[in-house]
């Protein structure tokens, strides 16, 4: 037997040949007879499609589709949980990708944004790197990676940064802030600058930055705070304090004071357990702090025996110490945005906390590599040597599609929303084909006045415009529907609406088939009237059905995304490829965000394309006719 | 003959006319909310409420047998044609649709026009030059075009073309209050670039295709055979003989067409911004507003009953074997 010859016989063999076939034609003829005689129609069709390049590139691109979305929304659990720190921020995969150059100099501290990083070095100079956060307004917001010329003269002596822009002081005690800076957080205000004179602040020592404000430490231990209206009445800074301020650690809406006798101060969100379980050993003087680390509910605190003392908001496990750690020993603490580091002085590195973008994955060989500080900030983490080199990086590395404006992964909901949108399509199409089967069916086959009737009820459903009656349907009926009920509404009603083509054209193939010769052959042979339908003309009439359902399929999924664009489809939270595009009717989204409606829509375009492909090469190859055109 | 052939679709079009108004009819009294109370003052003191609400719905007949709220609908709706009141624009649905209707008709006549003479000469010389690298090439662009979604289309050209570009209005209507004489027009012209293109494009996918398989099938027939063979030039066998002939299945889908894209370009009226009737559904269900809802649903409903019904007739037309039936 040639090779050929298998192929016809194993279809799942033939299928991983097909992929060789793309590239490599093979040539081998065989007689008319030998041919005849190993196939039959089912047989020939599927020759016929795996010989047509456009099907097999059709295939290929669906089951790519189908198993990104069905394998990987296994693979990648959908979080639910909304974090507004995150929104609107675009691919990348380069938050934790920092400069070469960095090797050569000494690092003294790593700040981070969303979605940037900035290293203060000892030459004074700022090196940022990530990704730009985004652009919320033209005009608003310089480029946050360009680090303004001014700075790059100076002698910068502290860096922080908000969730979108940095700040940093020169050994001048100039102060310099860029990126989204609306709350006036780039310059120090007047009224500070009086404040700065009457307490006779001379230098600045540390810089702090939120979302919405600035604040900076001064060398006689006085703090000035400044920016949103929100942010400063949420800080009240304790006159108690004033003037003994030696550090400052803060979350978004809530601080710590280091005293100058090592006592701890809390300020902001007050009623919280942040601020309300301080540990009275911290206050009253018995230990000696002298390193606090913050999140927007915890606190960390490292005495000067190495001892560590925590307390704050159980959530994220935050106020527990990781079981596998004794904390004492530790050198180094830090804080991101919802986890806490630290390090021992045997170079172990403990992270704890909330691990929805990775913060939790530490690099395999980090307790070997001499850590001896870490930097965190927001979601990303730098594990540094003595030396002052970066040894290790964790964390964030990015979002491959961007993140939405729920701070949302595109690319976890996309795979979710595919396996929606896919599922929405097929099921729609599975009931639309059942009702055109049973209504074409009987139609042709039994005729007389249930044909007239079922063929008028066929043009009152083509007669009412689908896209408006769907819409109107979703408001009539969709209304009291919860989330899931709501996508099988969805199913039904794109079945319910879009049976008529295919039982029109079941009917008429059917009296199309009755009238054959073949038929007349079968009933002259004696054949019973029901193996003549099933037998004969059914198979015939399958072959459209298929073609129907894969064409239908392809417009479905076309059909669920323009509902969903609309508002009248899947509803959020469910992901699917449509409703995550509807953000898309907002010029904003339109012109700055382009990520949240090019990315959904253009794995709506493949799958589409693909199942048309699909499709027509099925028509191609079941119509022995087509090869003439 | 013909009018025999005519006055047979008619009859048949009364049950589908009954179906449609029935269907419609149980829709606008399946929506939520009670009529009569959203005619009244919602801050009506409770014990007034009740007699308001009685008096209500006497005045719009819903204390009435089902059947004869039914006929009284259809009454109102055909005979008087009075399409009742629009709660989203607070005046009567009929003041409402009117320009609306007029923008959707300038939308879809520009369309129209222009694919035509686009996808015929396209679809001809595709059919002629089977298998060809143009034949190839726009057959990709019509598979193409089929699986891109109208509002992914629109959302493009408005970010290359007004975002980026700056060539055409972003959205929205040309204002009159604002410009006057050949400004407003050119205006006009403008506004509608961008959603002609974007329904050509998604029309033009189906009709090359169609234009094409209906000419490959009247070029091989016997008859262009016998054309051929009597030496009459390849120019008058596609044109004179086979174009004539594959006319009759693309008169049919050209009026399906036609009046399918009224409804069908609900989608790209809303992404443009574009005032049309398309987005007026949209609109109205987003507002609840069920006269204005159900207005729109049986004007849908009449135009597609008419485009079928134009179609059978030019069908019967250009077709003399039908006329015989």
């Amino acid at each position: 037997m040639s090779d050929n010859n298998s192929t016809g016989k194993k279809v799942g063999k033939s299928f991983l040949s097909m992929f060789k076939r793309l590239f490599v034609r093979d040539k081998i003829e065989k007689n008319i007879l030998e041919e005849e005689a190993m196939r039959t129609p089912m047989k020939a069709v599927m020759h016929r499609f795996i010989r047509n390049k456009m099907a097999i590139i059709g295939f290929s691109l669906f089951v790519a589709i189908f198993l990104f979305s069905f394998v990987g929304s296994l693979l990648n659990p959908l979080d639910r949980a909304l974090d507004l720190t995150n929104t609107n921020i675009r691919p990348s995969r380069n938050f934790l990708r920092y400069p070469r150059e960095l090797a050569d100099l000494n690092i003294v501290k790593i700040i981070s944004g969303v979605s940037f990083s900035a290293a203060l070095t000892d030459d004074g100079n700022i090196h940022v790197w990530g990704a730009e956060p985004n652009r919320e307004m033209e005009g608003i917001s310089q480029f946050m990676l360009q680090v303004p010329e001014e700075i790059q003269e100076a002698h910068i002596v502290d860096i922080a940064a908000g969730t979108r822009f940095i700040l940093a002081v020169d050994d001048e005690g100039n102060f310099y802030g860029w990126g989204h800076v609306a709350h006036g957080q780039a310059e120090i205000t007047s009224d500070m600058r009086r404040m700065m004179s009457i307490n006779r602040t001379e230098k600045i020592v540390q810089v702090l930055a939120g979302t919405t404000w600035a604040a900076v430490l001064g060398d006689n231990g006085f703090l000035y705070l400044w920016g949103s209206i929100q942010a400063t009445s949420t800080f009240v800074i304790p006159t108690a304090a004033q003037g003994r301020i030696v550090y400052v650690a803060a979350g978004h809406h809530n601080m710590i004071l280091l005293l100058d006798d090592g006592t701890v101060m809390p300020m902001g969100d007050r009623g919280t357990e942040f601020f309300l379980n301080v540990p009275p050993e911290l206050q009253d003087g018995s230990v000696r702090i002298v390193e606090v680390a913050v999140t927007n509910r915890n606190v960390l605190a490292r005495d000067d025996t190495g001892q560590l003392h925590l307390w704050g908001s159980v959530i994220d496990g935050l106020n527990s110490f990781p079981e596998d750690m004794v904390p004492d020993n530790v050198v180094d603490i830090a804080s991101a945005y919802n986890n806490f580091v630290a390090v021992k002085d045997t170079g172990e590195v403990f992270v704890w906390g909330s691990n929805t973008l990775g913060q939790l994955n530490l690099p395999r060989n980090i307790n070997q590599a001499g850590v001896t500080q870490v930097f965190a900030d927001a979601f990303q983490f730098y594990a540094v040597n003595a030396d002052g080199d970066i040894v290790e990086t964790w964390g964030n590395r990015g979002y491959i599609f961007g993140s939405d404006q729920w701070g949302r992964d595109i690319f976890t909901r996309i795979m979710h929303g595919g396996r929606v949108s896919l599922t929405v399509g097929i099921i729609g199409v599975i009931i639309a084909t059942l009702i055109a089967i049973i209504i074409g069916l009987s139609s042709g086959y039994f005729g007389g006045w249930l044909d007239h009737a079922l063929m008028r009820l066929a043009d009152i459903f083509d007669a009412i415009p689908f896209l408006p009656l769907a819409i109107t349907l979703s408001f009539v009926l969709g209304d009291n529907l919860n989330e899931a009920e709501r996508m099988y509404f969805i199913m039904i009603v794109l079945g319910v609406l879009s049976w008529t083509g295919l039982a029109r054209l079941i009917r008429a193939q059917l009296l199309l088939e009755r009238e054959k010769d073949f038929v007349l052959a079968a009933k002259a042979l004696g054949i019973k009237q029901r193996s003549i339908m099933t037998k004969h003309i059914l198979p015939h009439v399958f072959n459209f059905v298929i073609v129907s359902v894969t064409l239908q399929y392809a417009s479905f999924i076309l059909t669920e995304a323009a509902l969903s664009f609309l508002g009248f489809g899947i509803q959020e939270p469910t992901p699917s490829w449509g409703n995550m595009l509807d953000g898309a009717q907002d010029s904003i989204v339109l012109r700055y965000f382009w990520w949240r409606w090019i990315i959904p829509a253009l794995f709506v375009v493949a799958a589409a394309l693909s199942i048309n492909m699909i499709g027509d090469a099925l028509r191609d190859a079941m119509d022995p006719k087509a090869e003439e055109r | 003959m013909l009018i025999k052939f005519v006055i047979k679709r008619l009859i048949l079009l009364i049950p589908v006319l009954l179906g449609i108004t029935i269907m419609l009819f149980a829709l606008s009294r399946a929506m939520p909310g009670d009529p009569a109370r959203m005619m009244l003052n919602p801050d009506m003191r409770p014990e007034l409420m009740e007699a308001a609400l009685q008096s209500m719905r006497e005045r719009l007949g819903l204390d009435q047998p089902i059947v004869v709220q039914y006929f009284r609908w259809l009454y109102n709706y055909f005979v008087l044609g009075d399409f009742g009141h629009s709660s989203l624009f607070n005046r009567p649905v009929n003041d409402v649709i009117g320009e609306p209707l007029r923008n959707t008709i300038i939308l879809n006549a520009t369309i129209n026009v222009i694919y035509l003479i686009i996808a015929l000469p396209i679809g001809i010389k595709m059919a002629v030059k089977r298998g060809s690298l143009f034949d190839n090439s726009w057959q990709v662009f019509s598979l193409a075009a089929f699986s891109v979604p109208a509002f992914f289309l629109g959302l493009s050209l408005i970010f290359i073309f007004s975002i980026n570009l700056g060539w055409f209005p972003i959205g929205g209507m040309p204002n009159r209050a604002l410009l006057q004489g050949t400004e407003y027009t050119l205006q006009w012209v403008r506004t509608l670039v961008l959603p002609a293109t974007t329904l050509i494009i998604i029309s033009l996918a189906g009709a090359i295709r169609y234009t094409r398989n209906a000419m490959i099938d009247a070029l091989s027939q016997d008859y262009i055979r016998t054309a051929r063979s009597k030496g009459l030039s390849e120019k008058v066998v596609i044109y004179s003989h086979a174009f004539r002939n594959a006319l009759i299945p693309i008169s049919t889908i050209i009026v399906g067409v036609v009046f399918s894209l009224f409804a069908g370009a609900a989608v790209t009226e809303m992404v443009f911004g574009y005032n049309g009737i398309g987005r007026m559904i949209v609109a109205a269900v987003q507002g609840r507003d069920r006269n204005l809802i159900i207005s729109m649903q049986l004007f849908f409903s009449m135009v597609s009953v008419t485009a079928m019904l134009v179609a059978d007739i030019v069908y019967g037309l250009i077709d003399p074997r039908i006329k015989l039936k």
